[in-house]
């Protein structure tokens, strides 16, 4: 006992650590480490590579086992059973299990194959039974790309078809570059899609524009053509390719379109309370003619978003604006300048809240023929539409001309709006429209029965006249009958000097 | 007059009530009934007309911008490639002068190539009801020295200098070599025009 408490003392207390407690385990001569489990750097790595060789074998057999089994029981499953199978003994109940496991994994694999690929053959009998009449000579042309099949909606088929019919009324050689042309681009644009960002494919649709746009000014094929003629061409090839590739192009993921629309949204959902009042719009809600334009401009507004090419979209603006100007006309003697315009522009955007506002307004500023959005009428209103959107972004209390504190307190719904417009409810003021309308369906019934009432007098004066005048004629004029005595014609009588220089007729005679 | 081509857009900025729908309405349809109602207003804030500068037909899109305050933040949108731009302002309104001023500098450092034009508007509220001007004449003259610009007094009522701003727009977009298609003949400043000169240039 004095002997092991004397040895350990002194290490203890001095820290003295053997000089044989350093060296290498594997007795080598060089220093070890307790980080290597007491050996040298070199024994340690030769130690760890000789384990892993070891794991890595054991790991493989485990792995061909597996896989053996695994394909033992799919050609199980199939009614025979490969001689790989019984060699493949593997005694271990884990294994035994695992194939219980993968027994009923690879049934459902099965399953899903086998339906899946009878949903193909009935999908490839509906597609061929659609497509086949107009692609049948080029099957060989759909085959690369079947998901272009596949994508097609109705809306794009449709606008295929309709494609298809404007360029039948153009001559032959330029429908047919312009179907090459446009089926080329649509393929190209499918396929690098996937790789390119937006702007990118807006860059790429945009040179197209520019360069199919020349090649109607310049080719030969197109010679002769009017602007008007020419222009329609252009609108038409934008208007296939767009509502073709639609659900690529509009509102993509990899933008923050989706967002932003539900920003909007959610945005003009809160500013529910403003009135037109405070926008400064001249607005008369209480007539009834504008109440009703009011609603045409809002519902042209929220159908913005169910036309799929840009220039459907923009006519969408352009006809709401038209309404707007025409609110403007029952309201003010001047002419409708763009201060009165752009504030019942927005006043209509935070009553419509049209759907994807920010997706559509993208859609038609990176997609639409620039020409169009920079100088021509579609392009003010839309620039006005863009300016209204912006507007809503911004609003604050200073451009609605409130105070902070009243702002605020509309935003958190403390006080509400003047109640300027409808106090009665819906049903009420439907109730008085309908009245309206039975009152002016009365009058035009009144207006309707007298006109008739006229038309019959008149009928009955005409009869008279006509009868009395018939009767005049025939008194004036009494028919007298003259009776014609029928002389009979003998046809064999000699008509003696008429048939003078006749020659003598021809007279039956027997040839033998 | 949607489907047509338009090759210049011209934008009008001003205060409002500054005068600019009238300017329109007397170039577009020649007329300016202050207190009849109009008839076919259908679009005035926008309009479209074909004017011929020596023997060059050019189709000038006028776009007409709301100029109030709280619409301020939203004017770039508008005068966005826009090739000139009339800057309205009323003679007998000098607060109208100073927003006229806003809007050169917005377009000097946004569109410098946009060309400007400087448009005194009410003329005849002046000459026929004596109303005091407010905007002297070499007050706009030095600041349109300064920025480089034309000058022109108009009134929307007698129809005074409309017809000969527009027809300087139009040739100042034919002149300008970079308006110039490649197809476009040489010499074709027509010097023929009558009425082409504005009524002050200080250029």
């Amino acid at each position: 006992m004095s002997f092991t408490s004397t040895k350990k003392k002194p290490k203890k207390a001095t820290f003295h650590v053997d000089e044989k407690e350093l060296l290498c385990k594997n007795g080598c001569g060089f220093y070890g480490n307790v980080a290597w489990q007491g050996l040298c750097s070199k024994c340690w790595r030769e130690a760890t590579l000789r384990q892993r060789e070891a794991q890595i074998k054991s790991d493989e057999k485990l792995a061909r086992q597996i896989h053996e089994k695994e394909e033992a029981l799919a050609w199980g499953n199939r009614g025979q059973r490969p001689h790989a199978a019984p060699n493949s003994s593997t005694p271990d109940d884990v294994s035994g299990q695992m194939g219980g496991g993968f027994d009923r994994f690879e049934e459902k694999k099965r399953q899903k194959i086998q339906a899946s690929s009878r949903a193909k053959q009935v999908k490839s009998m509906l597609s061929k039974s659609i497509i086949s009449p107009n692609r049948g000579e080029t099957p060989a042309q759909t085959q690369p790309h079947p998901n272009v099949q596949r994508q097609l909606s109705t809306e794009s088929r449709e606008a295929s078809v309709r494609f298809s019919d404007y360029l039948k009324r153009l001559s032959k050689p330029m429908a047919d570059d312009l179907s090459k042309s446009c089926r080329e681009f649509g393929e190209k644009i499918l396929t690098v899609r996937e790789k390119i960002s937006i702007d990118e494919v807006v860059e790429k649709v945009q040179d197209f524009y520019v360069d199919i746009t020349g090649r109607i000014y310049t080719h030969h094929i197109y010679r002769g053509l009017t602007a008007t003629q020419q222009a329609t061409i252009i609108d038409n090839i934008e208007k296939y390719l767009m509502t073709l590739h639609y659900r690529e192009l509009f509102s993509p993921m990899d933008t923050d379109d989706e967002q932003k629309d539900l920003a909007i949204q959610n945005r003009i959902r809160k500013l529910r309370w403003v009135t037109a009042d405070m926008l400064g719009a001249d607005l008369e809600e209480g007539n009834l003619l504008v109440s009703q334009l009011i609603v045409k401009a809002q519902t042209e507004l929220i159908e913005m978003n169910a036309k799929k090419a840009p220039i459907d979209k923009l006519g969408c603006i352009v006809r709401s604006s038209k309404i707007i100007f025409q609110i403007l006309q029952t309201s003010q003697d001047a002419p409708a300048s763009a201060d009165d315009f752009l504030p019942i522009l927005i006043y209509l955007i935070l009553k419509a809240n049209p759907p994807q506002l920010h997706s559509n307004t993208q859609f038609i500023t990176r997609f639409s023929n620039p020409s169009r959005l920079q100088t021509g009428e579609a392009g003010y209103y839309f620039t006005t539409l863009c300016c209204a959107i912006t507007f809503v972004e911004n609003l604050d209390a200073t451009s609605l001309s409130l105070s902070q504190e009243e702002y605020s307190d509309y935003m958190s719904g403390k006080i509400q709006p003047p109640q300027t417009v409808e106090p009665i409810c819906e049903g009420l003021h439907m109730m008085y429209n309908n009245i309206s309308a039975l009152e002016d369906l009365r009058v035009r019934q009144e207006r309707l029965m007298k006109n008739a009432r006229e038309f019959s007098d008149e009928m009955e004066a005409w009869k008279q006249r006509v009868s009395s005048q018939v009767e005049e004629a025939i008194t004036s004029k009494p028919l007298i009958k003259k009776r014609y005595s029928k002389q009979p014609v003998n046809l064999d009588h000699d008509f003696g000097e008429e048939t003078k220089g006749l020659p003598v007729p021809m007279e039956p005679q027997k040839v033998n | 007059m949607s489907g047509s081509r338009v090759d210049l857009k011209v934008v009008l900025l001003g205060k409002e009530a500054g005068g600019k729908t009238s300017l329109v309405e007397r170039y577009l349809h020649d007329r300016f009934h202050p207190n009849v109602p109009y008839q076919n207003t259908i679009g005035a804030a926008f309009g479209a007309k074909k004017v011929e500068v020596g023997g060059i037909n050019v189709t000038m899109g006028i776009w007409d911008t709301a100029g109030s305050e709280r619409y301020e933040a939203m004017s770039r949108i508008y005068y966005r490639s826009a090739r000139a731009a009339i800057v309205c302002f009323d003679l007998t309104d000098d607060t109208s002068f100073d927003r006229a001023k806003f809007w050169v500098d917005e377009l000097l450092k946004n569109e410098p190539d946009c060309k400007i034009y400087l448009t005194g508007t009410k003329y005849d509220l002046i000459e026929e009801e004596k109303r005091p001007r407010k905007v002297e004449e070499t007050k706009v003259e030095e600041y349109a020295d300064e920025i480089h610009c034309l000058v022109y007094e108009t009134s929307s009522k007698t129809g005074q200098n409309i017809k000969e701003l527009f027809y300087k727009i139009a040739q100042d977009y034919v002149e300008d070599p970079k308006n110039r298609e490649p197809e476009v003949d040489e010499g074709i400043i027509d010097s023929s025009q009558p009425n082409t000169k504005p009524d002050k240039c200080s250029c």
